[in-house]
């Protein structure tokens, strides 16, 4: 049963990353969906297969709800993911590719989360260029990463995906009558795109669950008439959850829309750790930990001091 | 992605409808929790009047959340209030529901006292330990890591976990947990919990002053396909299939252990598998012979071996090299024919292979039947299909079970009348094995060209010889 399972997020987890973190929602969202996005393009240009792809997405995102978002530079975390999927796997990839890709995707010649209407960047490959030093100290960053998503997940690096259950299963209902390589294509459509969901459908559904409400949104996007009956019901899926992944399945596009009008940092390619800490002060957040503050109250002391002392210079 | 100009989403009138069916749903399921709340409150107040009440009220409430339909979509936030603890009673479902588990940090290493040393050396480092919270017994294995490879944590081991995390068979070792250094801020000790098995079948043999009874054979093969029969169903090849990676527990229970070399593989097998897997003397030929598409039938030849060590308490094949295993599975299992082996040919290290030119009438077939006089005749078809030069003339483990060998008499012996043995692993150290190591990865030895050809010479000088013959004619 393995290979039809995954281990799912436990109610207090999900509690837990709403209601404990020092990030408003929309900003863990707007970082959850870029870094996922930024796995999907790495691993496009590290021609690895979407099935290797996709899982390194569904770690990443068990990896960030067991861990703070804010310990690690967003995209080492998702190089170290993909890295790490990818080695297990059957289409490994060196650390030397990974690294150039990600430098490539994060320089200013790439067109990663460029605004569509702007023209593409000129390609100047001195910016992707990595010196040996950047290039170990990467190198250095993702095994670290490795080791740490590993600990996080209880190195359960097993990830059933819903793909090839969505093609059984219409298979079964006969591809609904219509032209199979449209609908195939479109339940594959809804299920990529339910992986940078920041409702996290991977992680709080069954994979036999994703494949049905893809499929069920495929066919209402292609007007093809479904069985009368509750055929959701023979893939074992319930009417409510079924529901439930139709809407959140169908809302990721709105959704990301409307998060990149909100957030101005996601037209300037992928966020980073500063861009986020930027964002929490233009809003009179304060993002950061114990020690960080320390060091604030340290140098709020010192300044006072400091005045104090030109006060009484001036005075004498 | 999102950034094209045209939603690719459907209309927004089918988007609202369903939101608005949502919200309607969601708000049925608000009134529905206030008032049992509201219920709650209710009888509680009940309660406090007329105690003597109180039970039937229980009785109420327990009705009540039968008839209400049960929430069965996973709560995505936990409920703080206790009323819902009672909502999992409801009627049961009729469709089938997976459980995957959940994922979390690795505990501590901490949680386990160390109790002995069972092993050290080139397999890495294994104590026996006891969880402090249950005082449970487990065998502790630590994963090698090298800290100077770039390629970060070994992916043998990677794959090791995770093979072993699928799998539960009663014939192939538990993994309990990986547990990590007390250290978590750099992941650099990381230790695998299995469950504590006392012996290994290489220690037992080498011990045991009289070899197993035929009905102990039996039933330690038959446990053992079982075990590989259950691996190959779910895709995994074993590939270091030997008797020191077999463990024995004293109730007769023979479990599989070390998935160092193991993987997933499909059907067909993909190409250009490494062939620096199991143990030389374990090694199946095609391997030898430079394959890099192979089966489960390598896991099957290995089988082949173990039979016949269990039967001597001697490894059957004790090769030197690559070449002076192969010259050792020719003399048992006789030389490849384009009859016996069709495709032999045509791997990479067959070609520059020298045979002898077969001799019409010469010995050149198995010798397995002289080699095990006291084996019966179905005991030596199994072992003469396992040890098929041929991987598609082995069975597969699921039909060896079935073999005529394990129906006959003497029966396979009941596991808990296995004879015990001294407790080993307890206290003592293990006797350092004599076991070539399994390969490890780099280059593949090429055998170059050799010459087999003088290898039956000496058989046919036998049969010209004027000496006695056991054999009647």
């Amino acid at each position: 049963m393995a290979h039809m399972t995954n281990p799912l997020a436990t109610p207090d987890q999900l509690y837990r990353r709403h209601s404990f973190s020092a990030l408003p929602t929309e900003l863990q969202d707007a970082i959850f969906f870029s870094a996922q996005c930024l796995t999907q393009a790495a691993g496009i240009l590290l021609q690895l297969p979407q099935s290797a792809t996709a899982q390194a997405n569904v770690i990443l995102a068990r990896y960030w709800l067991v861990e703070p978002l804010m310990t690690y530079e967003f995209s080492d975390v998702s190089a170290a993911a993909i890295y790490l999927i990818a080695k297990v796997g059957p289409s490994p990839r060196s650390p030397r590719d990974v690294s150039n890709v990600y430098a490539y995707l994060l320089s200013t010649s790439s067109s990663f989360f460029r605004s569509p209407s702007s023209p593409p960047p000129a390609n100047d490959p001195s910016s992707y260029y990595l010196s040996d030093t950047a290039y170990q100290a990467f190198h250095t960053r993702v095994l670290a990463i490795e080791a740490r998503i590993l600990y996080a997940i209880n190195f359960d690096t097993h990830v059933a995906l819903p793909h090839p259950l969505a093609i059984t299963y219409l298979q079964a209902l006969e591809f609904l009558n219509t032209r199979k390589e449209k609908i195939s294509r479109r339940v594959v459509e809804y299920l990529n795109t339910a992986l940078l969901s920041p409702q996290m459908l991977y992680l709080t559904s069954q994979p036999n669950s994703l494949a049905v409400a893809a499929i069920y949104n495929a066919a209402k996007d292609l007007g093809t008439k479904m069985p009368e009956c509750e055929w959701w019901e023979v893939f074992d899926v319930d009417r409510e959850e079924l529901g439930f992944l139709v809407v959140g399945m169908r809302s990721v596009d709105g959704w990301a829309r409307k998060m990149r009008e909100d957030v101005p940092k996601m037209k300037e390619g992928m966020v980073t750790r500063k861009d986020i800490e930027g964002e929490m002060e233009n809003r009179g957040l304060h993002v950061g930990n114990g020690h960080e503050e320390e060091l604030d109250a340290e140098a709020e002391l010192a300044r006072r001091m400091d005045e104090k002392v030109a006060e009484m210079e001036t005075g004498v | 992605m999102a950034s094209k100009g045209k939603s690719r989403w459907a209309d927004d009138e089918d988007d609202a409808a369903l939101e608005a069916q949502k919200k309607r749903g969601k708000e049925e399921k608000k009134r529905l929790k206030t008032e049992k709340a509201r219920k709650l409150e209710e009888e509680k107040k009940a309660r406090e009047v007329e105690a003597a009440r109180a039970s039937q009220a229980q009785r109420e409430r327990e009705d009540e959340d039968a008839t209400r339909p049960p929430t069965k979509r996973r709560r995505l936030s936990p409920d703080r209030e206790n009323t819902t603890a009672t909502n999992t009673t409801g009627r049961s479902s009729e469709l089938l529901r997976f459980e995957g588990g959940a994922f979390g940090r690795c505990r501590s290493v901490e949680n386990y006292d160390k109790l002995n040393d069972i092993e050290e050396g080139a397999y890495g480092w294994v104590a026996r330990a006891q969880e402090q919270s249950t005082g449970k017994v487990v065998a502790l294995k630590r994963l090698k890591i090298d800290p100077k490879d770039r390629g970060g944590l070994p992916v043998t081991g990677l794959r090791e976990i995770q093979i072993l995390k699928d799998c539960d068979h009663r014939n192939v070792v538990k993994l309990q947990e990986v547990v990590v250094g007390e250290d978590t801020s750099k992941i650099e000790n990381i230790f695998l919990v299995l469950e504590f098995v006392e012996h290994d079948l290489k220690s037992i043999l080498e011990d045991m002053p009289e070899p197993f009874l035929a009905s102990e054979v039996k039933t330690l093969l038959l446990q053992l396909a079982s075990g590989v029969s259950y691996l190959h169903d779910n895709w995994i090849l074993h590939r270091d299939l030997k008797t020191s990676n077999l463990l024995l527990n004293n109730r007769g229970q023979l479990k599989i252990a070390d998935f160092g070399m193991a993987r997933y593989v499909g059907d067909p097998p993909p190409p250009k598998l490494t062939q620096l897997v199991v143990t030389l003397w374990y090694r199946a030929p095609e391997l030898l012979l430079g394959a890099t598409r192979y089966s489960q039938a390598i896991d099957m030849w290995s089988i082949g071996c173990i039979f016949g060590e269990l039967l001597t308490r001697e490894p059957l094949l004790q090769g030197k090299n690559e070449v002076d295993e192969l010259q050792q599975i020719f003399e048992l299992c006789g030389l490849p024919t384009e009859e016996t082996w069709p495709s032999f040919r045509r791997l990479p290290n067959a070609r520059a292979l020298r045979l002898p030119a077969k001799v019409p009438g010469a010995a050149t077939g198995s010798a397995v039947r002289a080699r095990f006089p006291l084996l019966t005749g179905a005991g030596v078809s199994l072992l003469n299909s396992l040890l098929a030069l041929d991987p598609d003339k082995r069975p597969a483990a699921r039909e060896m079970l079935a073999h005529e060998y394990f129906r006959q008499d003497p029966k396979p012996k009941v596991e808990a009348m296995f004879p015990t043995f001294p407790s080993k692993a307890g206290q003592e150290r293990r006797r350092k094995r004599q076991t070539p190591l399994a390969p490890v990865r780099g280059q593949a030895v090429e055998l170059g060209s050799v010459d087999f050809s003088g290898l039956f010479t000496g058989r046919d000088k036998e049969e010209r010889g004027g000496g006695f013959s056991l054999r009647m004619v």
